[in-house]
């Protein structure tokens, strides 16, 4: 009743064709856009891989098979191949997380308080020029820098660090930064949001009163860049699980990434009831997983997003 | 073309909170009329509800003799100046000036023309192509009643224009307004928290608190005949002395105030009051003197003294801790202020006005 | 002050190091593009050459990815600024209450991960179309309309949070004034609301743009089988990378940095512009001025340095560096094999039963000394002239062949 109250607030503001307008083009992006495809999914991922001859046919029932199929494979035992692909994602989704955070809220915080005007005009310019470039250049990039002759290597043995080129595409270790890299902007600009709001009087009164500046950094500003840092690592956390070129691009041969299998039942063994099952796992261990974090970190939903 | 409006018994809620507590009054046509209130009392919700963008919780506002209900903004012959005035930014000055002529569809040459007419109206001939942001404040009010004039309003509603301009284009403006509402002959309903500005423009003052009008008057009696202790603390200096009736004689009523204070005062409005009622007098600081025989005597002690070169402030504090204020012309003869600071004031009895307890203005 | 001394030091050291790795990797990218070594790298640098920008022109694939995608953008533009057109004005104007839940449903898109987005919409329309009786050649099926919803859905996010953003700085008595002065609602939100939001209107396009021109995640789903700029690249990419995948990354980044600097210029102009008086008179009055810090001068300009460069580029010619050195490669490679021979013939002296007689070489890189494999892409790198003939090169071994690659674990 009181969403009815809002629509006709909307039309009676701007008049009945905005207000049409308005009302339809948000319908059909919810409903067409997301939620019907979201259902769509859930449901597939619910039924037997049959050719399109059977589809609808009385071998067309629902089944759990997909989703046992991730946790049993096809003998019983667990399906600990998945299982573990599954659990790496995330944890090295927290790592590649926890890694954005250390190396963003420096930069956010000098950018919100530190730096001049000027200066932080040309940061922001700075961390936006390198995402205009495709993502899939940027995995390349890495790929570059991290390959058996590529500059880390070579820095590396001449600084004589090592003396073999390290594989770091099978150590993952360009997977790692390369991800590292690809979210970077999604970790600043909540938490730099969160902190331009804080007054830098409050800053210079802690400083007044001998806080060293790690206190004030514990007492003052994060508890204010709380939500921004919430949100920024749920965004770069689901984004990263959710990775795909990077993986592809710099994944080791043997260690791949959770999407990646989801990718290949749909384009290797065209199964896509199967891949439907495994993408919703991804999404809800995705959801569940940043919902737990929010609870240990006692942070609520609503200021998550900002 | 001047139109009457009457506010029959308006009541606004938002929510639980009562904005505006059953307004009833009636303007005429070509008044130049004011509401007085402090600020968060509901003046600029009373005006809004007027022009249309929010409807009475309950009864009902009259235009000419029409109910408004069901009128839109865009459909009563009103115009609002804002407060923050809500010139358009991105168009030119007589853009915004002929907007309400382009909305009515009137042809772009007649458009300019009437712009230009308007400009003059206001003293600001040649500014037709310049941005709004580059006029000075003084210059954007006048361009927002240009803009208001276009709408060839019946009535025209101002909120708080010159809170934004200084002290002096503030005093000018008052005049000018007031020369622009005899020019065009149309009703003004004016909202101020300044009561010089409500004094020295208005054919009538509302006086409104927490939602409440108060009194409705001629400048005149609202400062020498307030109504309630709220309207005789807002409008005006004044000082207010608690006390309790003793007797009454016609108007005339006898009370005592802490520290033995004994006085007379004049019941304002012909009250009946009765030996016990908590009362409050009030006397203009500059009614206050050097006590003569007859008067309302007060023994007081100076604590402060400003001197203003035409005149002269003095603070005073009883022995019982009332804190007055008294105004003397400066005739060349000091105050007789005894060494130890006493001093013995006084005021006659028809200027002490006797109001019911009750809440006063602050500051 | 040491101590803030030493704080400043560190502070400019992390940014160093910060900006360092954010723009390090690109620079290194570029310059592979243009080294004439097929295997992108930087040291030991071969020669300057801008072959491969016209290796690019020739890739027909990346074109039509390239001409696809264009299509694909313009739609995805057309139809996500609207949305988040309108999906901005509803939350501006509901009650707080439904306004957090809308924002919830509305922002959803942008976290769900790009795969689901994708394969949902397959399954979606895939199902409805089939459902329907349509066939797989019905636009149920087709990877440019299932593509363009798809990033539609999650684009349009994107141009929402642009909306928002110009909307929280909109003032809404300036509607109600126009109202006041007698426009209908329909009116004021055209005269003026919709002018104060031109300028998002067109970020919200250039960016969603930009988005649908670099999206994967989802497009690698929708597309079925057609392709995109970017699906294109990710398969040049995961088949056997080259230095012309770099030569797009320079292209990319010469554009993007055009459209940055002509922007900056622009925005500016306006600025000054708009702050009015002398700022704004020391354009306007100074005809030199004017003209030089005019957006269209500073693009002229570019456009000419751009255009210069390229030209310069085309008439350079490589091939007798690269020609040099791969002289070199082939008298190291026939020392190498020299040796071989020698030692060959020690063994054969040494264990005349030995299997001999083949002129092949036994290392593990075979062939790839032999001339024809120099311009194999993937293959690993020949060592450098100048690097010594000891230089390890063994752990370069299969990393970069195709087999090597991510490849489907076979579970079933
Ligand atoms: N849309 C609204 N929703 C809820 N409360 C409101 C709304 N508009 C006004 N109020 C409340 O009504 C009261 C009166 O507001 P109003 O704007 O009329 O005051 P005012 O007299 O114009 O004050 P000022 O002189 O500061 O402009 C205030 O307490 C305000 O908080
Ligand atoms: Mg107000």
């Amino acid at each position: 009743m009181g969403a009815l109250a809002d629509f006709r607030q909307i039309f009676a503001r701007h008049g009945a064709a905005v207000g049409l307008f308005i009302a339809g083009t948000v319908a059909l992006w919810v409903f067409v856009l997301i939620v019907l495809p979201q259902i769509a999914m859930v449901l597939i991922s619910f039924s037997h891989n049959l050719p399109p001859s059977e589809q609808g046919g009385p071998n067309d029932v629902y089944t759990l098979s997909q989703y046992g199929y991730f946790i049993f494979g096809n003998d019983g035992g667990f399906n600990t191949l998945h299982l573990t692909i599954l659990a790496k994602t995330v944890l090295a989704s927290v790592v590649v997380t926890v890694f954005d955070l250390i190396l963003c809220y420096p930069i956010a915080y000098l950018l919100a308080h530190g730096a001049r005007q000027s200066m932080a005009r040309l940061m922001v310019i700075g961390l936006i020029v390198p995402y205009w470039i495709n993502e899939v250049l940027r995995a390349f990039a890495f790929r570059i820098l991290f390959g058996s002759t590529g500059l880390v290597n070579g820095v590396g043995m001449t600084l004589g660090l090592w003396s073999e080129p390290i594989d770091f595409i099978r150590e993952d270790v360009a997977l790692y930064a390369g991800l590292t890299y690809a979210y970077i902007l999604l970790m600043i600009f909540p938490i730099y949001n969160a902190i331009e709001a804080l007054d830098r009087n409050q800053i210079e009164a802690a400083r007044d009163m001998g806080a060293p500046w790690w206190r004030i950094h514990w007492r003052v500003v994060i508890p204010m860049a709380k939500p921004g840092i919430a949100s920024g690592c749920t965004m770069v956390f689901m984004l990263t699980t959710g990775a795909l070129a990077a993986p592809q691009i710099l994944g080791g041969p043997s260690n791949l990434w959770f999407t990646q299998l989801v990718y290949q039942w749909f384009n290797d063994a065209s199964n896509w009831p199967r891949g439907s099952a495994y993408a919703v796992i991804l999404v809800v261990v995705c959801i569940l997983f940043t919902l737990l974090m929010m609870r240990v970190f006692k942070v609520r939903i609503g200021e998550i997003g900002r | 073309m001047t139109k009457t409006i009457t506010l029959d018994h308006v009541s606004i809620r938002f929510g639980q909170y009562l904005a505006v507590d059953d307004a009833h009054l009636e303007i005429a046509g070509g008044e130049f009329f004011s509401f007085l209130g402090p600020s968060g009392c509901g003046k600029t919700t009373l005006l809004r509800c007027v022009s249309g963008f929010i409807q009475p919780t309950e009864g009902r506002v009259l235009i000419g003799g029409d109910d408004m209900k069901g009128v839109g903004p865009n459909k009563r012959p009103t115009a609002l100046i804002f407060q923050n005035l809500a010139l358009f930014p991105l168009m030119s000055v007589a853009e915004n000036i002929a907007f309400p002529l382009e909305v009515r569809g009137i042809s772009k040459a007649k458009r300019r023309k009437r712009a230009e007419e308007l400009l003059e109206l206001i003293a600001l001939p040649g500014t037709a192509d310049k941005k709004v942001t580059e006029l000075s404040g003084g210059q954007r009010q006048r361009v927002a009643i240009a803009r208001a004039l276009a709408v060839e309003p019946d009535i025209l509603l101002l909120d708080e224009p010159l809170s934004a301009l200084d002290l002096k284009l503030r005093q000018h403006m008052r005049t000018e307004l007031r020369e622009i509402q005899k020019r065009v002959g149309l009703t003004f309903i004016y909202i101020t928290h300044d009561q010089g500005e409500a004094l020295t423009m208005s054919d009538r003052v509302a006086v409104m608190s927490k939602g409440v009008i108060e009194q409705v008057a001629d400048p005149v009696t609202l400062y020498d005949r307030p109504k309630t202790s709220f309207v005789a603390s807002f409008v005006g200096e004044t000082n207010a002395i608690p006390v309790s009736v003793t007797a009454r004689a016609g108007d005339r009523v006898s009370a005592e105030g802490a520290g033995g204070l004994s006085l007379h005062g004049v019941a304002a409005g012909g009250r009946q009051y009765k030996a016990g009622d908590a009362c409050l007098v009030f006397v203009r600081p500059e009614q206050m003197r050097p006590a003569r025989p007859g008067d309302n005597e007060i023994a007081a002690k100076v604590v402060g003294d400003e001197f203003e070169g035409n005149l002269r402030h003095l603070m005073l504090e009883t022995s019982a801790g009332l804190r007055l204020r008294m105004s003397l012309v400066n005739d060349g003869s000091p105050p007789p202020i005894g060494p130890d600071g006493s001093i013995l004031v006084g005021f006659p009895a028809e200027n002490g006005l006797v109001l019911p307890d009750g809440p006063l203005a602050k500051g | 002050m040491s101590s803030s001394a030493a704080g400043r030091l560190g502070t400019i050291a992390f940014c160093l190091l910060f900006f360092g790795f954010l723009f390090g990797p690109l620079v290194i990218m570029v310059l592979t593009a243009f080294n004439s070594s097929p295997f992108p790298r930087v040291v030991p640098w071969d020669c300057f050459t801008t072959d491969w920008f016209g290796k690019l022109a020739g890739d027909a694939k990346l074109l039509t990815g390239l001409g696809n995608s264009l299509f694909i953008g313009a739609g995805v533009v057309l139809l996500a600024t609207p949305i988040g057109l309108a999906a901005a004005l509803a939350l501006s104007e509901v009650g707080p209450r439904l306004r957090g839940a809308l924002y919830t449903i509305f922002i959803s898109p942008i976290l769900m991960p790009g795969i689901v987005i994708g394969i949902s919409t397959l399954m979606f329309w895939g199902r409805l179309g089939s459902g329907l009786g349509f066939g797989f050649d019905s636009v149920f099926f087709n990877g440019f309309f299932l593509t363009i919803l798809g990033q539609v859905c999650f684009i349009s996010a994107y141009s929402m949070l642009i909306f928002i953003a110009r909307l929280q700085r909109f003032d809404h008595t300036l509607t109600e004034a126009a109202l006041d002065m007698g426009a209908t609602p329909a009116q004021a939100f055209r005269k003026i609301l919709l002018p104060f939001l031109r300028p998002a209107i067109f970020s919200s396009a250039v960016l969603a743009f930009l988005a649908s021109l670099e999206n994967y995640n989802t497009t690698v789903f929708s597309i079925v089988a057609e392709s995109t700029f970017t699906t294109e690249l990710a398969s040049k990419v995961r088949l056997g990378i080259d230095p012309s995948i770099s030569a797009v990354a320079v292209v990319i980044i010469a554009l993007t940095l055009f459209g940055a600097i002509v922007h900056e210029a622009w925005q500016r102009r306006a600025a000054a512009l708009a702050q009015g008086g002398a700022t704004a008179a020391r354009i306007l009055n100074n005809p030199v001025n004017a003209f030089i810090r005019h957006p269209a001068t500073v693009a002229a300009i570019l456009v000419a340095v751009i255009g210069g460069a390229i030209y310069l580029g085309s008439r350079h010619n490589s091939d007798v560096c690269v020609q040099s050195i791969l002289d070199a490669k082939r008298a190291e490679q026939e020392r190498l094999q020299q040796e071989m021979r020698e030692r060959m013939q020690q063994q054969r002296q040494d264990a005349p039963t030995a299997p001999g007689g083949s002129a092949a070489p036994s290392t593990p890189f075979g062939g790839v000394f032999a001339p024809g494999g120099l311009g194999g892409g993937d293959a690993a790198p020949a060592p450098a002239p100048a690097a010594p003939p000891s230089a390890p090169s063994t752990p370069f071994g299969g990393v970069f062949t195709p087999d090597s690659l991510p490849k489907p674990v076979d579970a079933e």
